[in-house]
């Protein structure tokens, strides 16, 4: 009301020479951001069901967890100020270094691995071939299978005395088969293994709906100019596949420095202990924090590796525009 | 934008607040007053409603209400609840030492020796466990059940041997000439002498059993070596199943014994009950066994054998302490004894009487060799109660696992065990 009376005690003139109505004008654009706000209201409501949640129960513990890092706490007497012990302690700890080094292993052996025989898998079908959706279900059975199950039936076949794989390994003639997940040398090359064949379903998938966003002019066009078969897969498919490579890839390799639950029920069963050879980030990150109730150290080690999966992320990038 | 987000600040403080009014009285306007206890495997256990039945007949103004937070994770769980003064339990069941440890440390327990004073409570009748869980003369917990390991045997597997059963005085070296004796057979028809569970309690804790070392001193372990040397012999001579083989199959210790393929095993009085259980459900094909004290080493009395507590706490939060502690001294104490003995299980409060309910339990082994087995000369905790028991505990299980799957020699693993105990209490 007061603004109106002020506009009409101030008229203007269009450039015609006729007077504006500012008070109209005013008016208007209350209207306008009324309804702008409203309509970001109705907006933020939808968002709000989702965003509270993820403001609860993931942003709010990440920004905690970055604090607690450099604080001693036990979830329930007083923090106390630690700067930047609890890193030095992890630095030094043998059992958290040797998670670093096995988990550098785990994922240096199964991301290529599994690019490898998931690219070949959808490509062989994604080919005409007899039974073709019973050999897709078959690889990608490993992906849905629950853990616990799949885990033990591995441990039973991987058996060192009595499991079947060994049995035909020494039928074969092998003397001294490995005793793969119990030996020190074989367990990760095990539970590589295991890995593989249990994600390379899944990327397969991803790979075939790749393989058939590939414009089939492409194959025709190389075909008249006479290539081979391999020619056609290293200068049209493989770079065709260029995106969804560099998906899987990122996916993959944070997929696998989060590895928890395969190592642990693979090689923890029966102790619930992993040994120097087998222990990863993310099981030395849980004792920390809910066997010994550190959790200033269980913070910094999350640090650790939430820096290592932004770095390896951030460089997978730059080598994608390069 | 900034408007929006210091909105949106405020709900959510106002949600924690809404969230965080746990441990309220829960006295109801009838006078009725409700316990909430929180318990592991509530289903599968038959003695938590033979408690709570007990003591509401005894007590119609109480009732009690359990809360089962699930075995496996069920300390941790307990933490995460009593954490921040917010649950709802008045008591809590409390499964191990080092999860003990972790709350006192956290200042989650409330301090039960005032109230123990208050009402004379006289403690010497846990045989020293209270003492064994006071930290700085002060205890936190009171057991209510005590169970130690001994020696199950398959009668029939030796009957058919025609070797004599164990005795209750049996030394390291009759147990294991024993085993060697009674095993026999191969592929399906084997028998093997004796059985360790993977857990380090079935052979590394032998050692400590001549009560001159504690498992969590560190250093030294090589007075560890002669047991881990008889359990790897034994293994390399086909006298036990190979400790890889039952790790990586997840074997559980009583499918062996049920199927008749060991003819003793080394394992806690739990399992005693188990049998019983299944024997009468028609599980266990092993109907006639029997047990007999621990093996000890030369110059040790019989019966001195490990054992394990479970026992009740009251959380610093709730708000019905004087109701909780009633509760905590009616189950621990000779009451409860007695209604925990009658369904086979070992209290903690034990005497001649209690034993004499346990072996007139319907399915307990007549023989008197058995019944004898129960009397206890000496109780060594698996874990004894440190500050940094959680920590030392992974440690010993990761080199037990390391030397009992050949991954390490047991000179050298018990060495580096001791390293790396050190380290953890350097720290």
């Amino acid at each position: 009301m007061l603004k109106k009376k002020e506009n009409n005690n101030a008229p203007a003139f269009t450039s015609s020479g006729l007077p504006i109505d500012r008070s109209l004008k005013v008016e208007k654009t209350q209207a306008a951001k009324r309804a702008e706000i409203n309509r970001n209201l109705v907006a933020y409501s939808f968002i709000a069901p989702n965003f509270i949640g993820f403001a609860v129960f993931t942003l709010v513990p990440i920004v905690f967890a970055f604090a607690l890092a450099f604080l001693n706490w036990n979830g329930n007497t007083e923090m106390t100020w630690a700067g930047l012990e609890n890193f030095k302690y992890i630095f030094t700890n043998e059992m958290f270094l040797a998670s670093l080094k096995n988990t550098f292993i785990y994922t240096i052996g199964t991301v290529p691995l599994t690019l490898v025989v998931s690219l070949f898998l959808s490509i062989i079908l994604n080919q005409k071939i007899k039974g073709r959706n019973f050999f897709r279900t078959v690889s990608f059975f490993p992906y849905v299978g629950s853990l616990v199950a799949i885990t033990a039936v591995w441990n039973m076949l991987f058996n060192p005395s009595m499991g079947p794989i060994n049995e035909i390994l020494m039928r074969l003639g092998v003397e001294n088969p490995p005793r793969w997940i119990a030996d020190n040398d074989w367990a990760m090359f095990t539970i590589i293994l295991f890995s593989v064949w249990k994600y390379m379903g899944y990327y397969m998938v991803i790979y075939l709906a790749g393989l058939q966003g590939i414009n089939s002019e492409l194959y025709e066009a190389a075909s008249i100019d006479g290539v081979n078969t391999w020619q056609k897969f290293w200068y049209v498919t493989l770079p065709q596949l260029k995106n969804t490579t560099f998906f899987i890839l990122i996916m993959l390799t944070i997929q696998c420095f989060k590895v928890y639950d395969i190592v642990y029920m693979l090689a923890g069963a029966g102790s619930g202990a992993l040994s120097e050879a087998t222990t990863v980030l993310v099981y030395e990150i849980y004792n920390s924090a809910f066997r010994y109730w550190r959790l200033g150290v269980a913070s910094a080690e999350a640090l650790v590796l939430f820096a290592i999966v932004l770095v390896v992320t951030i460089v997978q990038f730059r080598l994608e525009k390069d | 934008m900034k408007k929006a987000l210091s909105a949106l600040l405020i709900v959510l403080l106002a949600m924690t607040s809404v969230f965080a009014n746990g441990g309220a009285e829960s006295t109801s306007s009838d006078g009725t007053t409700t316990l909430t206890w929180a318990v592991w495997d509530y289903a599968t256990t038959p003695y938590y409603d033979a408690l709570i039945n007990a003591y509401e007949a005894k007590n119609p103004n109480v009732q009690v209400e359990v809360i089962d937070l699930g075995s496996a994770d069920y300390q941790t769980a307990l933490q995460i609840q009593l954490s921040g003064g917010g649950s709802e339990f008045d008591v809590v069941a409390v499964k191990d030492i080092p999860g003990y440890n972790n709350l006192v440390k956290a200042g989650l327990l409330a301090d039960l020796t005032p109230l123990a004073e208050a009402d004379g409570l006289d403690t010497s009748v846990y045989g020293g466990i209270v003492e064994q869980v006071s930290v700085d003369g002060k205890f936190y917990e009171l057991p209510f059940r005590s169970d130690f390991w001994v020696v199950f045997y398959n009668k029939d597997l030796f009957d058919a041997a025609g070797v004599p059963y164990p005795d209750n005085d049996m030394t390291f070296e009759e147990y294991d000439a024993l085993a060697r004796q009674m095993t026999s057979g191969s592929g399906s028809s084997k028998v093997y002498g004796a059985h360790y569970h993977t857990w380090r309690s079935a052979i590394q804790l032998f050692g400590i059993l001549d009560g001159k070392h504690k498992i969590t001193d560190g250093g030294d372990y090589s007075y560890l070596k002669p047991y881990y040397e008889m359990a790897l012999a034994q293994q390399a001579d086909g006298i036990v199943q190979d400790y890889a083989t039952l790790k990586t199959s997840n074997i559980h210790y009583s499918g062996v014994f049920y199927n008749e393929s060991v003819a003793m095993e080394n394992m806690g009085s739990w399992f005693i009950a188990t049998l019983i259980a299944q024997t009468a459900a028609g599980a266990n094909d092993a109907e006639n066994w029997g047990i007999v004290k621990y093996p000890h080493a030369e110059g040790i009395e019989p019966g001195t054998t490990l054992g394990t507590i479970t026992a009740l706490a009251i959380p610093a939060s709730t708000k019905q302490q004087a109701a909780a502690w009633d509760f905590v001294k009616f189950v621990c104490g000779e009451e409860g004894a007695e209604v925990l003995a009658g369904t086979g299980n070992f209290p903690a409060l034990t005497n001649d009487a209690i034993n004499d309910i346990i072996a007139s339990t319907p399915g307990f082994p007549q023989d008197e060799q058995s019944k004898e087995a129960l009397n206890v000369a000496q109780l060594y905790l698996e874990m004894p109660l440190h500050d940094k028991s959680a920590e030392i505990e992974v440690v010993l299980n990761e080199f037990h696992d390391q030397i009992m799957t050949g991954n390490i020699g047991v000179d050298e693993g018990l060495a580096e065990m001791g390293a790396r105990v050190d380290e953890v209490l350097a720290n």
